[in-house]
């Protein structure tokens, strides 16, 4: 018996040891590949976290990512500008960009475009801040309040190299193997929606990512990203997207919860939902919630007089 | 408890720490197996605790009552006891709603108006469907004489509860375990080396494989009107990847994580998709429960010594029951008849087993088209993704977004899986990473699969798929 204990702990040692060797090896290359990326999704993160030194910031998911052209907001505001939206990222990503960013830079000028049920409870607002994974050695007293919100495992994970780079892989040989231009971080779309798409496309169930019941960790990371802004003297800016179908938002809890955090804490709140320049306007967008060039050019000139007038 | 959690990280060494340290004292040491049993399970829902400690009496005092008469009648009443209890138990958790809805249907089909308030809010206990054969092969086992009952209640209850295959199998044999359990064990390194083995690769499966393909599945199954033929083509490919990751996932880790107990369970899957036929695709899928089958139903029934149509019959009857087990659902009936007319096709038709690759490419089509009334939630979706598959393929669905990378990942995923599987049905003899004779190739070999899973893996804590059976 106890040959065989002194046996299991000197193999069990030496699988350790080849195990953190590999695991820091290969971890430490996959790690270099992550960040070696020229294009793509990740590499539009680490640009915003690590060499943008722009005056203005856009947060925000997809809708931020396509409806914002920094080049119009450059232009028309004499500031320099990156567009850091996301796509399929809720609000506790763009905090936790905002935190890896305000690390290094302090903007003068950040803007958030709001989806209007940001605050409703969703699950997927948590299961995609894997995103956030490659950077947390670099960032973890930023990363680890968020991270830990989506798993209490997330410590004992992030001991693994590997782990920090999980499911990256394919991203990275994609855009190896077909780079993904962007415009300072924005990706125009150039179709024209029509009237049967919409109709085809609204016959289909929609896909529900949240329930609509409000979520007290949103609206506290909401504030959060509000005040900590405030508190660098840095001016924030909400604004909601235009709509092609008109829809009825009166009652939408989150978006009535958003309006007054707004309000009290006097951030410009910029309401472009049910804009009439925007309504029934097919050749503005690419499908029914989002812009195409032309509605992209258009909305971000729209919203940069505003923040002109307003600044 | 599930294997993937930060729970049973802190659990297993604590449990296996505290287990050999009790090597010379079997009583304890197979106490400690009950308690930690009782508290693995007790970490879902402490309630149904009762649950199978009342099983495990029932067919404990079964058990001594059968051994003390000689009487066959007394003999006979014993067991109908332990029966009916396991039974009762089982179809009322797991099956009183399912039957008590298709009887509302039924009589409102024939045009009678009923008021039904009967069903109830049942929750299903995890493990039910497991725990209930075991014992229940226990009972059986000592009615036909195979195996003596044991008067040691806490090295029974731990046999009942034995906790790596408590919840999800495989469903162990009184006369493979009972024995381990009430036998000295003693700790060797290659017990632990072996346990560690299979359990890293039982993890490559649930969380590179499994958890990696029902993201497409979960997208594409939850969301029927929304998808083309084409996308149920590859969700259903895909499915099988999920269930086989899933399931034989559990498994591995079940038996690595008892190997490192010192106890050995029956393997319960072998490369199911490399089988030929149906009925091969039985004796390597779910081995535990299909052989439970074959000794307590099939062969009862007659088996195939008996007329050619009682023989089909049988075969037919043994899926359609095992089609039941697997979930109160008319799906789950109906995949069972399906296998069971594959079988009896099969029995009728085919006259040698040949070995094949396109017998492999038929028999897993053939399973791959079964898997669809397993998954859907329902028959009218089933068929509905059947009409789609055949009659309106349309676009395919890569991903979220039209993002094809999450879906690359899990044909990343397969095709390594189907590499280390062909290498092994195929190429067995070749040059091995695990049995390899240097050392240092073995440890550099698994620290890699620990890097694929670490760096391929899901990490969503998900359930096991079997633990809903």
């Amino acid at each position: 018996m106890k040959s065989e204990i002194k046996l299991t702990i000197l193999k069990l040692l030496k699988f350790i040891i080849v195990l953190m060797i590999i695991d820091f090896g290969l971890g430490f290359i996959a790690k270099e590949v992550f960040f070696s990326q020229k294009t793509g999704k990740f590499h539009r993160t680490t640009y915003a976290i690590k060499k943008s030194k722009d005056d203005i910031l856009i947060f925000g998911s997809s809708h931020a990512h396509r409806h914002y052209v920094p080049e119009v907001v450059e232009r028309q505001l004499s500031l320099s500008c990156y567009n850091a939206g996301a796509e399929g990222q809720q609000l506790l990503f763009h905090r936790a960009l905002q935190k890896m960013i305000f690390k290094r830079i302090t903007p003068k000028i950040i803007i958030l475009n709001i989806d209007e049920n940001f605050l409703f409870k969703s699950d997927i607002a948590f299961e995609r801040l894997s995103d956030l994974h490659p950077y947390y050695s670099d960032y973890k007293s930023e990363l680890h309040p968020i991270l830990r919100l989506n798993s209490s495992m997330i410590d004992f994970k992030m001991l693994f190299k590997s782990y920090q780079t999980n499911s990256t892989l394919v991203h990275v040989i994609k855009y190896y193997l077909k780079p993904q231009q962007d415009y300072k971080g924005y990706r125009p779309l150039f179709d024209e929606t029509t009237a049967n798409k919409i109709e085809s496309l609204e016959k289909r169930e929609p896909l529900k990512e949240y329930e609509e019941v409000i979520d007290d960790i949103f609206v506290n990371t909401l504030v959060d990203f509000i005040e900590e802004a405030q508190a660098k003297k840095i001016k924030v800016v909400f604004v909601t997207s235009p709509n092609l179908i008109l829809r009825d938002i009166t009652k939408n809890e989150s978006l009535l919860k958003i309006k007054e955090i707004a309000k009290s804490k006097e951030v410009i709140f910029i309401d472009f939902l049910n804009s009439p320049n925007y309504l029934n306007k097919y050749n503005l967008f690419h499908d029914a919630s989002h812009l195409n060039d032309k509605g992209a050019k258009l909305f971000t000139s729209s919203v940069s007089k505003i923040i002109k007038s307003s600044i | 408890m599930l294997f993937n959690s930060i729970d049973f990280i802190f659990f297993l060494p604590i449990v296996f720490f505290l287990y050999w340290s009790l090597v010379k004292k079997l009583k304890f040491q197979n106490l400690l197996l009950l308690i930690s049993s009782y508290v693995f399970y007790g970490w879902w829902d402490y309630r149904f605790l009762a649950l199978i400690l009342t099983s495990t009496l029932v067919d404990y005092c079964v058990g001594i009552q059968l051994n003390r008469s000689s009487n066959k009648a007394i003999k006979k009443k014993w067991l109908l006891l332990s029966v009916i209890f396991n039974i009762g138990v089982l179809g009322f958790f797991k099956y009183y709603n399912f039957f008590i809805e298709t009887f509302t249907s039924l009589i409102l089909s024939l045009g009678f108006s009923i008021h039904s308030s009967w069903t109830l809010n049942i929750i299903l206990p995890v493990g039910i469907s497991f725990y209930t054969f075991q014992t229940l092969s226990y009972t059986i086992d000592i009615y036909n004489e195979k195996i003596k009952p044991t008067k040691n209640f806490i090295g029974f209850a731990a046999f009942v509860s034995f906790f790596p295959q408590l919840v999800a199998g495989p469903i162990e044999r009184a006369s493979n375990l009972l024995p381990q359990i009430l036998n000295s064990r003693k700790y060797t390194y290659q017990n632990l080396s072996n346990g560690i083995k299979l359990t890293i690769f039982g993890f490559f499966l649930k969380l590179v494989i499994a958890d990696r393909a029902a993201i497409y599945v979960n997208a594409v199954y939850n969301n029927i009107e929304n998808h083309d033929g084409l996308s149920f083509l590859v969700a259903t490919l895909f499915f099988s990847f999920q269930i086989y990751g899933d399931f034989a996932g559990y498994s591995l880790i079940a038996i690595g994580v008892a190997k490192m107990f010192g106890i050995d369970l029956m393997t319960n899957f072998n490369r199911p998709y490399f089988a030929a036929s149906i009925g091969e695709f039985w004796q390597r899928w779910h081995i535990s429960l299909s052989t439970w089958f074959r000794d307590y139903v099939y062969i009862p029934l007659g088996g195939n010594r008996t007329k050619k149509w009682r023989w089909l019959f049988n075969l037919f009857i043994t899926f359609l029951i095992s089609g039941l087990w697997h979930g109160a659902n008319w799906t789950f009936v109906i995949w069972g008849a399906l296998n069971g007319i594959y079988l009896i096709i099969e029995a009728l038709f085919k006259k040698r087993n040949k070995r094949g690759l396109l017998s492999i490419f038929v028999t897993f089509i053939l399973i791959n088209f079964a898997w669809i009334f397993f998954r859907a939630d329902n028959i009218d979706n089933a068929f509905k993704i059947i009409t789609k598959i055949f009659t309106k393929p349309g676009n395919l669905y890569i991903g979220s977004g039209d993002d094809i990378t999450a879906s690359l990942y899990t044909v990343l995923a397969i095709s390594i899986l189907l590499i280390i599987e062909v290498k092994k049905e195929f190429f067995n003899g070749l040059f091995s990473i695990s049995n390899n004779r240097i050392e240092f190739v073995r440890l550099i070999g698994y620290s890699c699969l620990i890097f694929i899973i670490l760096y391929l893996g899901v990490f969503g804590e998900s359930q096991f798929i079997y633990f809903q059976f």
